[in-house]
Formats: C-alpha cells, structure tokens, sequence
C-alpha cells in the first residue's frame, strides 16, 4: 500500500469515529487526542485497525503515547518500516 | 443500610475461611481433553452470526479455546491496574482499618487470579493476549478518578462473573475449566458485594461537588468505557489463532451484527442496572 493511500485510511478512519464536530477538518499534523478528535477509549480500536493495515500486531509496551499524536507521527512509527 | 466500612468485617472473615492456594488447587494436566467445549457456545462473540454458522463444530470448539484464553487475559489485563490501584489505596488517609484488612485480602485473591489465568494461558493458548489499551494523562475533578477507578473495577469484574456462571455451571464444558472459572467466581462475588458499596458511596460524597458538565462528560466516558471494553472480546489475533481468515473484518462484522449487540445487552444488564441505580448513568448506553 503506498503512502498516501495509507494516509487516507488513516485519515478516514478518524473521521468515522470521531465524535468531535467539524471534525474533517485536520490536518496530518492536527493533534488528534489534544483536539479532541479522538479520545483515548478510541485507541484501542484503532490500533486494531492500524494491525489490520499493517499486517501485523503492534506491542503496545513498546510504544509512547505521543506517536499517537497526529497522521504524521502514527505514519512514522507504524508504517515507514512496512510501507 | 450496611456501610463500605461495615461490610468488609464480614467479607475479611470470609476470604479468611475460603483462603486457598493457588499452587496447589488443581493439577494441571500436560494436555486439555480434546472434543469438549472450553466455552459454551452461546458465550462466543461470533455466536449468532453467519460466520459461526459456517464454522464446523470441530471449529467451533478450536475456537471456544482461544476465546476462553482471550477472556482469560483480558481479566487478567484488567486486574493488573485493578491490584496497582487498590495497593495505591491501601493505608489511605480516609480508610478504616476494616477496609484496609479487607483490601489485603482483595489484593491477594487478584494476585491468585492473574496467577491462575497466566498459568492457563500459557499451558494451553501458549500465551496471555496482551492489551492495546495506552494510557494518556487526563485532569480529573475531585474525586473523579477515585469514582472511575471502582467502575473499572466493577466493569470488568461484573462481565467477567456472567461469563464465570454461565461457564462454572455448563456440563459440556471441560472440567479444569469449568473449576477454574468456579473458583473465580467465589472470591468475586465478595470483590463485587464491596465494590458496589464503596463505589455507591464515593460517588455520593464527590458527585455532589462536580459541575453539570462534569458529570455529563463521566457519563459519556463510562458508556464509552463499557462499549471499549466489549471491543477486547472481540479479538483479531485470537481469530486468527484459532486458524479463521479475515480476522479484522470478522471482528468489525460480530461487533456490529445484531445477534452480538443483543448478547452484549443481556451480559452487561446486572452492571447497567447497578450504574443507573446508583445514578452514575441515567440510561442504557448503546452497547
């Protein structure tokens, strides 16, 4: 899957399940979980779909919340070793 | 009507005359018996839909396996902020030394069931599914972290004693499971009795304190809460353990087909009610 296809899912995603209002309105540097677009029982959810895009199960141990910032740092941190 | 402080006299007296070892209350068998259920089928979060239907029986029982170590690590995985928590509580200034001998007790039967879960995880599903849960910092009005803590509690506790009784009591099911869940249940249903009283009675004394927009924004993330935590029961890598394809979009689908939202209801009824009585919900969220 290429770049921005993968930016897109992501993007869309985060669309659907945000509870936020006017919330397609972001960019992939918007700070998703500051903004309130998503909030943090969303989490769980999407990590689930980004293994799903990935492939492969993502350890949560070994991650810091602040990759879960924006588009930017989740695309950084799940996707430039795979993509 | 008998207060938190009151209630853990007796339920210290109780764990005391059924205190058990965990290293010695069963022997584990090398290999679990073969062509039983490991769960009753109706408990299975696929249950009901087409992609069970589909599924052989020879399948359906695989799977009943790695849903009963997904249950059972995801009890285990809710227990361990559970005893960080209540360890964080023991000798707090407000307690009464009855609570504090009650909480020893409720530390070590939590202990004793992440050991037993492990244990079985291990030897049987040949792992404990890990949680996806990342915790962000957040600001808490007074005493909402102390009211969130015990709806933890009692969310995971509660939905994991539905799952204990319904499994403890099902003869098709294997033996040593159906005695590790029993035991369970009997050191819950102690951890339950005082986790509604103590929750009741925390939430009285700050709710009272909290602005309209507090209690409302509570409100909206314990029936979030509950519907995230249904979403672990749901597990793709347990499907795929259990050798089933698609296993992201057979959760999305079980998660969203009606036959699931309807067991979801029932199995969560009992904590709902408790939650609506006691004024921490005014209704039913959408599970």
């Amino acid at each position: 899957m290429q770049e921005q296809e993968i930016r897109a899912r992501l993007r869309d995603w985060i669309v659907k399940h945000s509870k936020a209002p006017g919330k397609a309105n972001f960019s992939d540097d918007t700070k998703i979980l500051e903004e309130g677009i998503l909030s943090s029982l969303d989490i769980v959810e999407f990590v689930l779909f980004i293994e799903s895009l990935r492939g492969e199960d993502i350890d949560t141990d070994d991650i810091e919340p602040a990759v879960f910032t924006s588009i930017n740092t989740l695309y950084t941190a799940f996707f430039t070793q795979v993509a | 009507m008998e207060t938190a402080s009151e209630l853990a006299v007796r339920l210290t007296k109780a764990s005391r005359k059924k205190f058990w070892d965990v290293y010695n209350f069963v022997e584990w068998p090398e290999a679990l018996q073969t062509d039983v259920w490991y769960m009753p089928p109706e408990l299975i979060s696929l249950y009901g839909t087409p992609a069970w239907d589909a599924l052989t029986e020879e399948q359906q029982k695989r799977l009943s396996l790695y849903e009963l170590g997904n249950f059972f690590s995801l009890v285990l995985q809710g227990e361990r902020p559970l005893v960080a928590g209540l360890v964080d509580r023991l000798y707090s200034k407000g307690n009464t030394t009855s609570v504090n001998e009650y909480l020893h007790h409720f530390v070590d039967e939590e202990n004793k069931h992440m050991v037993m879960f492990g244990e079985f995880c291990n030897r049987y599903v040949g792992k404990v599914y890990p949680e996806k849960k990342i915790v962000l910092p957040r600001e808490y009005a007074k005493g909402e972290e102390e009211v969130a803590f015990y709806c933890k509690v009692m969310v995971v506790e509660e939905l994991g004693d539905f799952y204990n009784l319904a499994i403890e009591k099902d003869e098709r099911c294997d033996p040593l499971v159906r005695e590790v869940n029993k035991v369970h249940h009997i050191d819950e249903a102690r951890h339950l009795a005082f986790g509604r009283v103590q929750l009741a009675e925390l939430f009285n004394k700050f709710a009272p304190g909290w602005s309209a927009e507090t209690l409302a924004g509570f409100r909206q993330w314990l029936g979030d809460y509950l519907r995230a935590s249904w979403g672990d029961y749901y597990n793709p890598t347990m499907y795929r353990d259990a050798g089933l394809a698609d296993s992201y979009e057979l959760r999305q689908m079980a998660m969203s087909h009606p036959a699931c939202a309807e067991f979801r209801k029932r199995a969560s009824s009992k904590v709902v009610n408790y939650f609506i009585k006691t004024g921490l919900l005014v209704e039913e969220p959408a599970l």
